[in-house]
This record gives structure tokens, C-alpha cells and sequence, in this order.
């Protein structure tokens, strides 16, 4: 019986609707026959004893989920997420260095890196993509080490934070909108398609409240993948060309009535009622592209 | 062409790393850094190339495999580079149950890059865990630790050790390609075995080896090779 290998770590089960997802996918594998185990840091050692590797933790190339997926990959096993999956989207200067390249609709973006942070510079960046910028991280995820910055002053204090750790970020024009699309992709195919309402008074669908450490999420409104716009559809398509053939959850803006890509991420998240809402399915699809 | 954040004396083209990364010159790379490391410009200098579709050494995939500990004694091993086993885990109970003592414990997380700890009985396991795991945040990779453990500069995968490391240099060289790096090897009952790599500060490049990375540099470029080919 082929093995599935899921590995998590505690956080995962925090969210009793993320852990109610995780049932979900052990409850598809073993329909399908497979075996489904969740794997954490403690084994991770053992890795070979599996056929597939499912990850669910958080992927970073400098997180333990790389490591996890890069041993699964060098050992010939299928793995959603696969190392070079991680490396694209956990970088967001990667990413948007291949949007670039293979002129994949997105919003104006520039680089900074630390050697030209300078006055000249930044009113070239100001000049460019106007006031405010945002100013990202590569290593952003869940709406974090993203900031709004209007001013010289608050543009100089966000990048030296974000400098600490990547000598290269990334600047975007402004783009305000009610909602990011959310269009889950596995394999060249969409998986489920969502609207990530953004907070009231927000620009982002993750908000913190001022002074206080918790963060507002925005509310998930699944829709079916059938109806949504052609052009939709082939922007997040041909943005997850550029990274691979996994599973990947693209975050788009409309504007002006044209799709711009926010960014690719590598594990998505799914929160059962949430991206699964409309399209049950998606469990039995990766369990069933893990396993062929 | 070379992009380089080291004084080279060398007759071949340098440039620095910013520099390049503000071009689109399309050609054969060669990165020259003393620090590698995931997210720090050396790094940008080969995801850059790679984007413009330059043949680069290192690529990007062996940074960050060689600094991952697990990764780069996996792939090393898989090349026929000398390995002990390893763990990488967050149980001190498997350690022990599947190493033993004393072993050698190396960090896997994303905020520590170098070194290493040793541990010969419990308490000083539970210590060496906590401090590279962060507080037992995250899983470390452990080896059995059966003779003393060498560190050294490699350049080109060559340095100045008995032949034996010399070898396992050379080897880590033809895996990952890491011009400029420290390697850490275990001597155990008469051999040689590769435990960890990790990048080098500019302290501690010397005249010598800057003078030895320039001739290198000069050698390869004479020699026309394709860079990352």
C-alpha cells in the first residue's frame, strides 16, 4: 500500500479549520487506498520509508520544510512542495525576476538592494511607481514583511528592518483593491478559485490591529472555478508556468478591468468551508497527483 | 566575466556585485564572495545570472544546498564523498537510541550559519539542542563525533591539509561548486569524513588567499572554461 507522508508541525493544528483540512486530505488518501501519515520534525529522518512527501508546514528555503522536501526530491519520491517550488516562491525577488523575464502580467515592480540605498535612489523609486510604495520582503508570507511606505522617512525605516536579513527587496506601485483573487492551481490545472476579501480600512488581506500583535484576516468567498473570467484563468496559468508544476495558490488584482499577478505561493493554504468550499474535490486531486 | 566583493588581482574582467545586478549582460559567470549565504548578495549575484540564463558557478540550488547541513552531507554522500550517518531531528531520546555519544550537533534553522557543538553525555545534549535549536524551535542534524573535527578555508576546493581532506575538498568542489568556503571534517580512526560547510569572513581571508582565489580566478578565465557548465 503507497505510503503519503504529511509533514506538519504543532502549528498546523492550532486552527481547528486547518486541521479539519488535514483530516480531509488523510480521509481522501486512505479512500484511495493510500496510506497517510503525518510526519513531524522528530522523524524526519525518516523520510525514505515513504513514497510521497505532502507538506503542510510552512516551506522556506531556510526553513526545515526545505529540507524535508529537498531529501524527499533527492531520494525520488513525488513531493508537493517541491524544492524548486520552495526556492521560486519563497523569494519574492526570484519571482518577479521570472515574471520579468517571461513578461507574465504583474505590478510594476523595482529592486532595491542594500548597496544603492540612497536619497537618489529613492526618489527614483517614488518617481517611478509614485507615493505610497510596498515594500516586500522576499521571504513575506501570510500578508507579514509586507509594508506601505509614503515618505522618504518611513521608506528608509521599513527597508533597514527588511535589510537585516535579505540584501535584496522588492518595491511595488500601490495597488489598492476590495479583494486579491485566489486561484488555487495543481499541476497546470485550477483547483479551486477564491475572493481574499481585504479588512475595511486595510490594504491587505492579513491586517494587524493597531498596537496589539493580532493580525484581521479578511474573509475567504469560494467561488465555482467555472465562472470566473477566461483571462483570470490564464494569467494565474501562465504565472505558475514560470515556477513549476505543483500546487500553488496565485494571487491576483484586477485593475482597470486587466488581471495583474501579486505573487505565486508554494503551500497554499486550505482551510476546510474555506478554499474548499466549492470544490470538495480538491483533497482527492493532490492525494491522487501525489500518488501517480 | 567575474562579479566579485573581493579584491582580486587579476587580469581578467571584475565587477561588483551591485553593478551587475543593475545590468543584463548575458555571459558566462563566475561569483566571487566570501559569504554565500541565502538571501545575501552572493547569492543574488548567481539567482541573477541564472535569470538572464548565465551559466554561473555556484547556482543557486548548491548554495542553498551546502548550507543545509542535511542536504550537503546527502548529496555529498550520494557523490562518494566520505559521510558519517546522521539524524536530523528535535528528539534528544532518538539521538540517543540511534547515535549515541558523543556526537556532533549542527544547527538547521534559519538564523545560525556556523559552527558546531559537541556533546558526550545527556545534559550536555539537552545544552548543545537548546542553543541550536533555538529553544528546542527547531530540529538539528547530529552525527556521531568519533575523533576531532578540522575546519579549514577551501578555495577551488583546494587547501592546505593532509590528502586524505584534501581529497574530500577537491570532491565537495566538483558537487557544489562553492569557490570560496570553510568545510568542517571529522578525523576518525585514520579517515576522513565531511560534516558541515559554512561561508568565510573577510577577516579571515588573508593576503595568501586572496593572492591563491586571484591566480584561481586568472586559471579558469585562461582556460576559457564555461562557467557552471
Amino acid at each position: 500500500m503507497p505510503k503519503i507522508a504529511c509533514f506538519v508541525e504543532k502549528y498546523n493544528f492550532s486552527d481547528p479549520r486547518e486541521e479539519a483540512a488535514l483530516q480531509n486530505f488523510k480521509t481522501a488518501a486512505e479512500k484511495q487506498g493510500q496510506e497517510f501519515h503525518f510526519l513531524f520534525r522528530e522523524g524526519i529522518s525518516d523520510v525514505h520509508k515513504f513514497d510521497a512527501v505532502f507538506i503542510r508546514a510552512t516551506t522556506d528555503p531556510l526553513n526545515t520544510a526545505y529540507v524535508v522536501s529537498k531529501t524527499a526530491w533527492e531520494l525520488g519520491l513525488k513531493v508537493i512542495d517541491d524544492p524548486e517550488s520552495i526556492t521560486i516562491c519563497g523569494n519574492k525577488v526570484h519571482q518577479y525576476e521570472l515574471f520579468e523575464k517571461y513578461n507574465v502580467p504583474r505590478i510594476p515592480t523595482m529592486f532595491l538592494n542594500k548597496d544603492e540605498f540612497h536619497h537618489k535612489r529613492i526618489t527614483d523609486i517614488f518617481d517611478q511607481l509614485g507615493k505610497p510604495v510596498v515594500i516586500k520582503a522576499p521571504y513575506t508570507s501570510f500578508s507579514k514583511y509586507v509594508e506601505k511606505a509614503a515618505c522618504e522617512t518611513s521608506f528608509r525605516d521599513v527597508c533597514k528592518r527588511f535589510f537585516k536579513k535579505s540584501d535584496v527587496l522588492a518595491v511595488q506601485k500601490f495597488t489598492p483593491t476590495e479583494f486579491d483573487w485566489r486561484v488555487g492551481v495543481l499541476n497546470n490545472d485550477v483547483l479551486y478559485v477564491c475572493k481574499y476579501m481585504i479588512p475595511k480600512g486595510r490594504w491587505k488581506h492579513g491586517a494587524k490591529l493597531r498596537g496589539k500583535p493580532t493580525i484581521v484576516w479578511g474573509r475567504t468567498v469560494a467561488l465555482r472555478k467555472e465562472t470566473i473570467p477566461q483571462s483570470l484563468r490564464e494569467v494565474a496559468l501562465k504565472a505558475c508556468s514560470v515556477v513549476g508544476k505543483g500546487l500553488y495558490g496565485v494571487d491576483i488584482k484586477e485593475v482597470n478591468g486587466e488581471f495583474v499577478v501579486v505573487e505565486v505561493n508554494d503551500n497554499p493554504s486550505i482551510y476546510a468551508g474555506y478554499e474548499d468550499q466549492k470544490d470538495k474535490d480538491l483533497y482527492s486531486k493532490i492525494i491522487s497527483y501525489l500518488t501517480v | 566575466m567575474v562579479v566579485s566583493n573581493i579584491d582580486l588581482t587579476t587580469d581578467s574582467r571584475v565587477i561588483d556585485p551591485a553593478t551587475f545586478l543593475d545590468s543584463t549582460i548575458k555571459e558566462p559567470t563566475l561569483n566571487i564572495n566570501n559569504d554565500y549565504r541565502y538571501l545575501k548578495i552572493g547569492y543574488y549575484v548567481s539567482l541573477h545570472a541564472e535569470v538572464l540564463g548565465n551559466a554561473v558557478i555556484p547556482s543557486c540550488e548548491n548554495i542553498i544546498d551546502s548550507s543545509r547541513t542535511p542536504i550537503l552531507l546527502l548529496r555529498a554522500a550520494r557523490a562518494g564523498v566520505p559521510t558519517l550517518p546522521f539524524l536530523v531531528t528535535d528528539s534528544v531520546k532518538k539521538i540517543i537510541a540511534q547515535l549515541g555519544f558523543p556526537v556532533v550537533v549542527f544547527a538547521v534553522n534559519p538564523f545560525m550559519y556556523d559552527g558546531y557543538k559537541t556533546a558526550s553525555n545527556k545534559s550536555a545534549l539537552y545544552r548543545a539542542m537548546k542553543s541550536l535549536g533555538m529553544n528546542y524551535k527547531f530540529a538539528v542534524c547530529v552525527q556521531p563525533f568519533k575523533g576531532e573535527v578540522t575546519t579549514f578555508k577551501s578555495f577551488f576546493g583546494k587547501c592546505s591539509q593532509d590528502v586524505e581532506t584534501q581529497k574530500i575538498s577537491r570532491q565537495v568542489y566538483e558537487v557544489f561548486k562553492i569557490p570560496v568556503c570553510k568545510l568542517h571534517v571529522q578525523k576518525a580512526d585514520g579517515k576522513a569524513y565531511l560534516c558541515g560547510l559554512q561561508p568565510v569572513s573577510k577577516d579571515e581571508l588573508s593576503e595568501q588567499d586572496l593572492k591563491m582565489i586571484s591566480r584561481e580566478v586568472s586559471l579558469l578565465s585562461e582556460q576559457g572554461e564555461h562557467f557552471g557548465a
